[in-house]
């Protein structure tokens, strides 16, 4: 058994990592507010530009396909992946749910005859991914914390000309969703080529101002005037739409990260208080034992005496 | 005299700037100005920097100056999206020059015809625009 001393060491390192683990959660839970504000007010405009470029797309119907960012390609090789994860670890699973479904597409798409290219944002994916031997075709880190939207454009413009130059045709992004503090949800979108169902399938993140909206679409389309015409419209629209995607994602992956160390360093504060119990009823026990242990070598000295 | 009223709102990125039933918005089009009232024609119009106004009646107009960005107006609603929205009193005339300044030196610098290019004349094309609106 562990002696008083070797116990009340354990104990006071635990209540060290215990004021660790509480610093980390207040500090997560301050930065969450905040990436919380950003996406719940990014949310409505995203959504917005989504119906707006199908709205174009429609309106420019046959012509839209000729726009090389609406062209799908004949033969489906290359397909970009684009993982979006966070700087930094002790935040749970957050970021091996995405490696981990990343790696999944990877050998499905292996299986499907496909041509994985790795792309990555955040130190977490891009380490873990050239651990296993991944050759990233593109790697961005040091803004998880605070995605600004130039990044995201970063990102978008070095997808985009790898898409119209036939490098990729088709690319997928993988990223966690901010649900609550508590979940995020891995979510997978397809960026390119921009399909109908893509642009109309309303996302499961739909924001507060989903339920107007789908009256305004809903209905027969009324005759709409163009400024300027629908494809040059597009032009502009589509990168655009893809742009904000992406910042989206990032910072729906920013609010997730910080929930989920939230969440990670609330367990293990509690983890460390349950073992400070714990070792504390193990310490009083030992010292319970050494007193009677002296006890009874009186007693039994005493009796020895008479 | 008073005219109908029909919503308005301005989305960025960074949230709602403005929602509010007015009577007359105006702003620039990438083929020309326009002035929209109640009842307009839908329309999806692409949006060039410039100063946005938003007539809440005729006396009382709420001014932004406006980055690109895109116009919907649908079922007598309006739909702003727009980059950036920034009421006058807080654009800083020296920081616009400067940065006005630099837009113009990197478009020189750039290759003629290279997106860079591109990308430093629409920021200048933005910052005039701004500069108009703080004077």
């Amino acid at each position: 058994m562990a002696s008083q001393r070797d116990v009340k060491n354990r104990i006071a390192s635990v209540k060290n990592i215990q004021k660790i683990t509480r610093a980390m959660e207040m500090v997560a839970a301050a930065r969450l507010r905040r990436a919380e504000q950003r996406i719940s007010k990014l949310r409505p405009y995203a959504e917005a530009i989504r119906r707006m470029t199908y709205q174009a797309a429609q309106a420019a119907g046959a012509e839209a396909s000729s726009f090389p960012l609406l062209r799908e390609h004949d033969e489906v090789k290359n397909v970009g992946l684009l993982l979006i994860t966070g700087d930094r670890g002790l935040a749970g699973a957050f970021n091996s749910q995405i490696i981990r479904a990343g790696m999944r597409a990877g050998a499905e798409m292996g299986d499907e005859g496909l041509e994985p290219a790795w792309y990555a944002t955040g130190r977490r994916g891009v380490s873990s991914l050239t651990f296993r031997g991944r050759e990233l075709s593109g790697s961005y880190t040091g803004f998880a914390d605070k995605p600004s939207y130039a990044d995201a454009r970063g990102i978008a413009d070095d997808l985009m000309s790898a898409y119209v130059d036939g490098k990729l045709d088709r690319v997928d992004i993988l990223y966690n969703a901010y649900v609550s503090p508590l979940t995020q949800h891995v979510t997978r979108e397809t960026l390119l080529p921009l399909s109908a169902p893509v642009l109309e399938g309303a996302s499961a993140m739909g924001g507060p101002d989903d339920g107007s909206a789908r009256e305004q679409s809903d209905g027969p389309a009324p005759l709409v005037e163009y400024e300027p015409g629908p494809e040059d419209l597009l032009q502009r629209l589509v990168p655009d739409y893809v742009e904000i995607s992406i910042y989206r994602a990032l910072i729906e992956s920013t609010a997730g990260f910080f929930g989920a160390q939230m969440t990670a360093m609330r367990n293990a504060s509690e983890n460390a208080g349950t073992l400070i119990e714990e070792y504390t009823l193990q310490m009083n026990r030992a010292r319970q034992a050494e007193i009677t242990q002296e006890i009874m070598e009186v007693v039994a000295g005493a009796e020895g005496l008479t | 005299m008073a005219r109908t009223t029909f919503p308005v709102e301005v989305l960025t990125p960074e949230g709602e700037v403005f929602n509010e039933e007015i009577e007359m918005l105006s702003t620039r089009t990438s083929v020309g100005s326009i002035g929209i009232l109640a009842n307009h024609a839908p329309l999806l119009a692409q949006l060039e920097p410039t100063e946005l106004r938003l007539y809440r009646s005729e006396a009382e107009i709420v001014r932004f100056a406006q980055a690109e960005g895109y116009l919907q107006f649908a079922e007598n609603r309006a739909l702003l999206l727009v980059e950036e929205a920034i009421a006058p009193d807080a654009l800083d005339r020296q920081t616009l020059t400067t940065r006005l300044d630099e837009a113009r030196s990197a478009a020189e610098r750039a290759p003629e015809g290279s997106e860079e290019r591109a990308r430093a004349l629409r920021d200048a094309k933005r910052y005039e625009a701004f500069l108009s609106v703080a004077a």
